[in-house]
């Protein structure tokens, strides 16, 4: 192979990369542009449902749960309660903790009771969360 | 001859790329390991981001100025600085969004303004890196082949078995200085957690294809001398393979040593944990066999 002395322009394949670049650059500059006129200037609004199925393995009842976060800023930190309760008294409960939660953002989790949930009323709540 | 001469170019143009992101791997890839750099970019504000991107152009231009990924200097020109800094913050931002993908801290759930900020703050470090590309692991080849002869003695002396203790010991230093420093940390666990094997696979291809990449497809300094190395894994193929093996033992060694896995703990967790450290050190075994 003979070395070319390349006269100092861009050639048709740097230019061609150089398109693309400027392409990926502009929609990531217009995406965080739309975010930003987008913005909902509201703080969390955070709310969490049972998930439709429970399972039971070896006596132990399995309760899936998610949270969304509908409102505008990230809560940090949301805490889930869970409380079981039969013939009108708290018989069993749990906590579960989300680290993050972004506007939008959904997780899942599951609580685990050895009472059937069935049996008594299943109270799911957001207890807290804190601004990042 | 035209058409070999457009071949050249494009040829030329594709290692330049492939030289700049391996550069974003080597810098980046610590902080894509960050787990409070994705906490950053899921918490910053569309403002933030803007500033950052803003930072990246201005930095990056100026290291552009003086280094650059590419072989040729544009230096005298304000404006390919200008392009070329553009192109250097594309390879971050697609190089950063591929390793956010692949170790699943972006899935299609992810609001869109959380992926942008992880996106655009892991792109920083790695931009940087793109931009030092030749600054890190030295430019000396200047052309394909030209300059770079070997040393005909010392490559006599070397025996094969000699050459490939040198392989071994050059990336496993490379690979312990690059991965040391993320082993300890809670990261490896968490992205274990998260992977399937489909993803598993995945990150074992990403890993062999970006240390061929840096060692043979990069046009680094000593990319020639080592296509002429001899040694018992002394083919392409074969050696990017072999230290990829090397770098998954050390990964093990270091995740062992700081306790993030025990011999009682099941043989998928040591598979799942290995793997996920083995990316890195596989990057800095790339390079530590470059350095030697």
């Amino acid at each position: 192979m003979t070395q070319i002395e390349e006269p100092p322009k861009r050639s048709i394949a740097e230019w061609v990369t150089f398109s693309i670049a400027s392409f990926i650059l502009a929609i990531i500059v217009s995406l965080v542009g739309y975010t930003w006129l987008n913005e909902k200037n509201q703080p969390p609004i955070l709310s969490v449902t049972k998930k439709e199925t429970i399972r039971e393995i070896d006596g132990q009842f399995y309760v899936p749960f998610e949270v969304v976060n509908s409102g505008g800023d990230t809560a940090e930190s949301v805490q889930i309660m869970a409380e079981l309760m039969i013939d009108g008294k708290v018989t069993e409960t749990g906590e579960q903790q989300i680290d993050f939660l972004s506007s939008g953002e959904s997780e899942e989790g599951a609580f685990i009771f050895t009472k059937n949930p069935r049996q008594g009323q299943l109270n799911l709540r957001v207890g807290s969360y804190k601004l990042p | 001859m035209a058409t070999k001469r457009q071949k050249d170019v494009w040829m030329s143009e594709i290692n330049d790329i492939i030289r700049g992101a391996c550069g974003g791997f080597l810098f980046g890839i610590p902080l894509l390991y960050t787990m409070e750099v994705w906490w950053i970019g899921s918490l910053a504000k569309p403002q933030l981001m803007m500033m950052a991107i803003a930072f990246m152009f201005i930095v990056v231009y100026l290291l552009n100025q003086t280094e650059g990924f590419r072989k040729r200097r544009y230096s005298w020109l304000a404006l390919q600085a200008a392009m070329d800094t553009v192109e250097a913050i594309a390879i971050g931002l697609a190089c950063s969004t591929f390793v956010l993908l692949l170790l699943r801290e972006l899935t299609l759930e992810t609001s869109l303004k959380e992926s942008l900020g992880k996106i655009i703050f892991e792109s920083v470090p790695f931009a940087l890196g793109v931009a030092l590309a030749n600054q890190l692991l030295g430019d000396s080849r200047n052309s394909n082949g030209k300059g770079q002869k070997p040393d005909s003695t010392t490559s006599n002396k070397k025996d094969e078995l000699n050459a490939t203790f040198a392989d071994v010991g050059g990336t496993l230093i490379g690979a312990t200085i690059i991965a040391f420093n993320i082993a300890p940390t809670d990261e490896i666990t968490m992205l274990a957690a998260a992977a399937s094997p489909p993803w598993e696979l995945a990150m074992i291809a990403t890993s062999l294809l970006i240390s061929y990449g840096i060692v043979f497809q990069a046009g680094f300094s000593d990319q020639q001398k080592r296509r002429e190395q001899k040694g018992i894994f002394q083919r392409p193929s074969s050696e990017t393979i072999m230290s990829y093996l090397v770098s998954l033992l050390a990964s093990a060694f270091m995740l062992w040593f700081f306790q993030k896995l025990t011999f009682s703990d099941p043989w998928t967790m040591w598979l799942d944990r290995t793997l996920m450290l083995g990316l890195p050190a596989t990057i800095g075994g790339a390079a530590g066999r470059l350095a030697i």
